[in-house]
């Protein structure tokens, strides 16, 4: 038993096939993520128990439980109710992909809307009282004073859910999808080398997990206080 | 709902597995954890390595990592059994092993970054003050300095425990028969798929609650003594 570069070699480009797959996850899912984590934020800030109590269980329970049972939940659960089945959203709900896009937005909401939560909180009440008593509206307050220092505090944890979210992509191929990870499981039958092909898997998603980093890093730089 | 009454005690022996999968896993993280702190911590070649442990472990997804361990395990204990006797058949690695120990890996690449942090982060002052009253090198380590690391490290530690718990559902993709493996089975039997996973991630929420209201506990008395 050796480590066998050949296997290494022609595994790569196959593994680049599924590349793309993982990007179109990890794309829609984040983008998914965030269009969710917008309205959750919303109602965890409000002051109505009526609106924080439903984001708040929708926090726990996403952030509570592995992101792979939410997937089944959604993959295999769905198919339970015939009324569903009916609607014409069933074309959707029954491709593998969309339950993943689902079922990965709704972690990340869960994720996104928590660090959204705290660096809004974390924003000091000085900056909206002085910008109040500059005579702004409640609007451009949150717009122009408040929103864009949230963000600055928002970006170092952002990274890690992204990080997070290119690891979460992998649970995919447990519902058929030939993303990486399901290519590796692909070659690695075929082949019977699974160090190889699993490290040569791993590489791809460090590569892109060092991507992420850097580019939240960039962000940050770029919006840093002024020194 | 009805239909999960039949399936309770399967489910109950599911999350019995999930609780032992997990506190193994739990106590390699702690070692795993202080040997990659210790190797950080000392320089050299042996700093390095850990780093690598780190990032390869940080970045790799959780479910490539198991996949990794218990095939790779298979393809490595049956070669080496070929050695001893070359007609020997195919052997793996006990799926809960290779599950507790891939998942106790990575969870000990977070927690090696948060015992050095906390090791580092015990004020350079208690240090002196422990080495002026005379105390031995071993006598401030386990006295003064690993005390309040402790307390330093506890919420971020939590953290990747909690992460821990919700990995061992990842166990059930290399053969584990724990809960989601009996969400499986009840469901080819009931047709009920959607009550069955639900059921899973109830019992999952159960878990990580009750996890993270005895980690809330934990630090509060790590804090006992300093004044609110």
């Amino acid at each position: 038993m050796g480590f066998d570069l050949a296997i290494v070699a022609e595994s790569l480009p196959r593994l680049a096939e599924g590349l793309a797959l993982t990007l179109a996850l990890i794309a829609a899912s984040l983008a998914g993520g965030a269009l969710i984590a917008g309205p959750a934020t919303w109602a965890l800030l409000r002051p109505s128990r009526w609106l924080r109590s439903p984001a708040r269980a929708y926090v726990w329970a996403f952030r509570g439980t592995p992101a792979l049972v939410q997937l089944f939940v959604i993959y295999y659960g769905l198919a339970q109710f015939e009324w569903l089945r009916e609607t014409s959203a069933w074309a959707v709900l029954r491709e593998p992909f969309w339950c993943c896009v689902l079922a990965f937005s709704l972690n990340s909401g869960a994720y996104t809307a928590e660090i959204l939560r705290g660096a809004i909180a974390g924003v000091s009440d000085e900056q909206a009282e002085a910008a109040r008593a500059l005579g702004l509206s409640r609007g451009r307050i949150f717009r122009l004073v408040v929103w864009p220092q949230a963000l600055r505090l928002a970006l170092p944890p952002y990274g890690n859910e992204v990080v997070g979210m290119i690891k979460t992509s992998a649970l995919a191929s447990t519902v058929t999808l030939a993303e990486i990870t399901g290519v590796a499981e692909t070659i690695a039958a075929e082949t019977f080398a699974p160090y190889e092909v699993f490290l040569s898997a791993a590489i791809i998603y460090l590569a892109l997990a060092w991507a992420a980093e850097r580019a939240v890093a960039a962000a940050e730089h770029r919006r840093s206080w002024p020194q | 709902m009805g239909a999960l009454t039949g399936w309770l005690d399967e489910f109950a022996w599911g999350a019995f597995l999930i609780l032992r999968v997990f506190l193994v896993a739990a106590a390699f993280t702690l070692v795993f954890g202080v040997v990659g702190a210790a190797a950080r911590l000392s320089g050299g070649v042996w700093a390095r390595l850990a780093g690598v442990y780190v990032t390869v472990f940080r970045g790799t997804p959780e479910l490539l990592v198991l996949l990794l361990f218990y095939f790779g395990g298979a393809v490595t204990l049956t070669a080496l059994a070929r050695l001893a006797d070359p007609g020997a058949g195919f052997v793996d690695i006990p799926p809960f092993w290779a599950g507790a120990l891939a998942i106790a890996l990575i969870a000990g690449a977070y927690a090696t970054e948060t015992f050095r942090g906390a090791f580092l982060g015990v004020a350079p002052g208690q240090i002196e003050a422990a080495r002026a009253l005379g105390l031995a090198p071993w006598a401030i380590l386990l006295f003064v300095r690993l005390p309040q690391a402790w307390r330093i490290a506890l919420p971020s530690l939590g953290n990747h425990l909690i992460g821990l718990m919700k990995d061992t559902a990842l166990v059930s993709v290399i053969g584990l028969n724990e809960i989601m493996f009996t969400a499986k089975m009840a469901t080819s039997v009931t047709g009920q798929p959607f009550t069955m996973f639900a059921a899973v991630a109830v019992i999952y929420l159960a878990f990580t609650t009750a996890l993270s209201a005895a980690l809330a506990a934990a630090e509060r008395r790590a804090r006992r003594h300093l004044a609110r």
